[in-house]
């Protein structure tokens, strides 16, 4: 109460030349000179060109001449037309394949984590995919799956006979699983070496410990190994959801989306580039926007809910509830003083 | 400390104007110019009289990659500027060639930075004016080139065609002789024979469709105009006002009569075993061979077969097998055409103009390259379609010069405009045999209707 008193006695007119001098000031003053620039780049190429797509998103336009105000119809148009949702479906198929390509990673990451023969070879080896461009894989996997090229030729010295292979492109039952199957061989070297770093942080004496208490490698895996990196495992599936639902580039280069392939990005992208409906295409990117959030959040409480640490996140939440009544109780009592 | 700060905010002000100014760099520097030069049109200037003391530098975008190899078949870019400078010594070609032109050229001119002489792409024809200057009248330029209407727009000309090109099918000669196909198809049917007698008799592909490319489907909209009608003003007038363009006429013409041939070759089996994964670049090499028996391409396609291996007379061009009341047709436009920059100076217009005239009229550039002939008047070609009647595509009608464009956007059939997965759909649907021909056809005049009904268009039968 005593101090309130004094600062409305030494409260003087506000200077601006003086504040800006004072320390106070000149933080602020720095801070506003670092921030301005990253600020002002972000919203000029980020959030300025998203508010216009949204606009757009209301419009039946194309890229030049006159554009009408239609309102929701392009968002009723993309959940009515069976081309746009149901390459949402096709997603499904890199789901599985990220699904797969993370279990891979974490059990390579794991194994070339302890003292591997050779292990930075084959940690070279399997990320080196990932280094190669996209656009480039495209074309070397329309090879590989052409008939009678790469994979049938391999497949052959296996044993098999090329009239009991499938067209691995032609096939529509199958093309798909071809198409996630590069994907797999792109990123899985990737979030291996992902895995491997955050394996490596983990306290080596922990596995002794384990050892003396008689735990086996797997057992280790389950109870050291994977709660240590369980924020990794955790930004590693959602970046690969949301990479699954917005495959483009196999798709796009292998298939040219063709033959049933066309993904929802692809399909997007012919909308919006040779059909030139941009307003409809606006409102797919939107819609998948607000699909990748809701997978987001569902992700997150999946995992709050996996990963949750029995006692003490039990302890630290009735911590909390705790404290938030104090706090009531506190404010409260305040009121009543004043 | 307090230069210090000032510096820092004129550091930090230059780097926000720097950014700012990439958006105006490239408007300037290209006005100006001397003033004794009088820019002639197109037909006044007279190659070899005038000009021939300038001294100007122009630079060239093309979409012709291949002619800057010195492994080309034919006569390469070096050769024909080589030759334009005994002419014209002063005036310097500045050459860029592209693989992906037809995008990159629309970035260049959206950029209002762009050669002095490009190839048009695929702008709107009331833009015209914006971005390329006048060759002339199109009464004036009719007397000079052929096509003349084909970049035309408010009675002015914009561009001049680099070649002219027909619609048929390139086809390996001893590949049809083998098999016993003594006289060329005329009729879709004696077509499909004739596959069936290649797949029977040799050990060809009879049709290669080239479906991964893409692009070399929506090249099957090419024929649905001309060459299936024989219509002059089909493809740009009617095809517009026409009440289910896609429906079967009966007599083995119009739309439904192409892409029938291409749906029957594949249910059929006449088509390459794994379309999924053709290669564009090999099927030159496998024509020319003999592993291939045809491929539906315009006759731009034509020399690069013949280039692409030992066996260039094996190579043939044939009209399309579609007969309108016992008579064949061959649609033929221009190819690229050449633009010039609205915003160069009045030496470097001039210095164009002189270019394009002399590439039209000196170079053997259309011939050379198996085009029809540009030169009004002239019948210099290597095409010979005995019998067969050139159809030139009319323009659009006033008014109307956007409204296939519209359509095509409405509808998503985008005819003649990339619409290249509407045709790979035609192969799938025929190989998985998951929908007839009839349905398709029903299901695009079904779209086609609707996009002429939103759009407010009159129809007739």
């Amino acid at each position: 109460m005593a101090g309130t008193v004094n600062n409305r006695i030494e409260k003087q007119p506000f200077q601006l030349s003086k504040w800006l001098h004072s320390r106070k000031g000149q933080r602020v003053l720095i801070c506003i000179a670092f921030t301005i620039i990253p600020l002002l780049l972000l919203l000029v190429f980020t959030y300025i060109p998203f508010a216009e797509m949204v606009k757009f998103s209301f419009y039946d336009m194309r890229y030049t001449g006159d554009r009408e105000f239609v309102g929701w119809q392009n968002y009723l148009d993309v959940f009515k037309r069976d081309d746009c949702f149901g390459a949402l479906k096709l997603s499904l198929y890199y789901c599985a394949g990220a699904i797969f390509q993370l279990v891979l990673a974490l059990f390579l990451a794991t194994i070339l984590s302890f003292k591997v023969k050779g292990g930075n070879l084959f940690k070279g080896f399997m990320f080196f995919p990932y280094l190669i461009s996209g656009i480039a894989i495209g074309f070397i996997f329309k090879f590989f799956y052409t008939r009678g090229f790469v994979f049938d030729t391999i497949l052959q010295w296996c044993g098999f006979q090329l009239d009991n292979l499938p067209y691995w492109l032609r096939d529509q039952r199958i093309n798909n699983w071809s198409l996630a199957a590069t994907s797999v061989w792109r990123y899985f070297g990737q979030n291996m070496v992902l895995f491997i770093g955050a394996i490596m942080s983990v306290d080596a004496q922990l596995y002794e410990a384990a050892d003396l208490d008689g735990a086996n490698k797997f057992q280790q895996f389950i109870h050291i190994i994977l709660p240590s990196i369980r924020t990794i495992v955790t930004l590693n599936i959602i970046l690969s959801i949301t990479g699954s639902l917005s495959a483009f580039e196999q798709p796009y280069v292998i298939t040219s989306g063709a033959n049933g392939t066309g993904t929802y990005f692809v399909i997007m992208n012919e909308i919006a580039h040779v059909s030139q409906k941009v307003g409809l295409a606006s409102a797919m990117a939107i819609v998948l926007l607000l699909i990748i959030f809701a997978c987001t959040i569902l992700q997150k409480l999946f995992f709050k809910y996996v990963f949750r640490d029995a006692e003490s996140e039990d302890e630290s939440y009735r911590a909390k509830r705790a404290r938030l009544k104090a706090e009531k109780a506190q404010a409260k009592a305040q009121k009543g003083v004043a | 400390m307090r230069w210090k700060r000032i510096l820092a905010v004129m550091m930090a002000a230059g780097m926000t104007f720097s950014l700012a100014a990439c958006g105006d760099s490239g408007k300037g520097g290209t006005e100006g110019g001397s003033e004794d030069t009088e820019l002639l049109s197109y037909s006044e200037i007279e190659l070899g009289k005038d000009y021939t003391d300038l001294e100007v530098t122009i630079s060239l975008f093309n979409h012709r990659t291949d002619l800057e190899s010195d492994d080309y078949g034919g006569v390469t870019w070096k050769e024909y500027l080589e030759e334009f400078n005994k002419m014209y010594p002063g005036i310097t070609v500045d050459l860029t060639t592209d693989t992906n032109y037809a995008d990159d050229a629309l970035t260049h001119l959206q950029s209002g930075d762009y050669e002095t002489v490009m190839m048009i792409p695929a702008v709107d024809k009331s833009d015209l004016s914006q971005y390329f200057m006048s060759f002339g009248s199109l009464s004036d330029m009719e007397q000079e080139i052929n096509y003349a209407n084909s970049w035309e727009y408010d009675g002015q000309v914009y561009g001049v065609p680099s070649t002219a090109t027909a619609q048929g099918i390139v086809y390996n000669k001893k590949v049809f002789e083998e098999a016993g196909i003594t006289e060329l198809p005329k009729t879709p049917d004696e077509f499909i024979d004739a596959l069936k007698a290649i797949k029977d008799n040799t050990d060809a592909i009879p049709l290669y469709t080239n479906y991964a490319a893409g692009w070399t489907m929506g090249a099957w909209d090419a024929y649905i105009g001309g060459n299936a009608t024989g219509d002059a003003a089909y493809m740009n007038q009617k095809l517009l006002h026409t009440k289910d363009p896609f429906k079967d006429y009966g007599d083995g013409t119009h739309a439904y009569a192409v892409y029938k041939i291409l749906y029957d070759a594949t249910a059929e089996g006449l088509i390459e075993d794994d379309y999924t994964t053709t290669d564009w670049e090999g099927c030159k090499g496998m024509i020319n061979n003999g592993e291939i028996g045809c491929m539906v391409l315009g006759s731009w396609a034509y020399p690069q077969m013949e280039a692409a291996g030992d066996h260039a007379e094996d190579v043939g061009y044939m009209p399309f097998p579609i007969s309108v009341d016992g008579k064949q047709y061959a649609a033929a436009g221009a190819d690229y055409s050449f633009g010039i920059n609205v915003n160069a100076s009045d030496d470097e217009k001039a210095a164009a103009l002189v270019f394009v005239k002399w590439m039209t009229e000196e170079s053997g550039f259309s011939y050379n390259e198996d085009g029809l002939p540009i030169v009004a008047g002239s019948d210099e070609t290597k095409l010979s379609f005995d019998g067969v009647e050139f159809i030139q595509d009319e323009p659009s009608v006033s008014g109307e010069e956007d409204l296939l464009n519209t359509l095509n956007a409405d509808s998503e059939l985008n005819i003649n405009n990339v619409g290249d997965s509407k045709i790979q759909a035609i192969i799938e649907h025929a190989f998985n045999g998951d929908m007839t021909f009839d349905d398709i056809m029903a299901e695009w005049n079904e779209a086609w209707s609707a996009a002429q009904e939103n759009n407010g268009v009159e129809t007739t039968e």
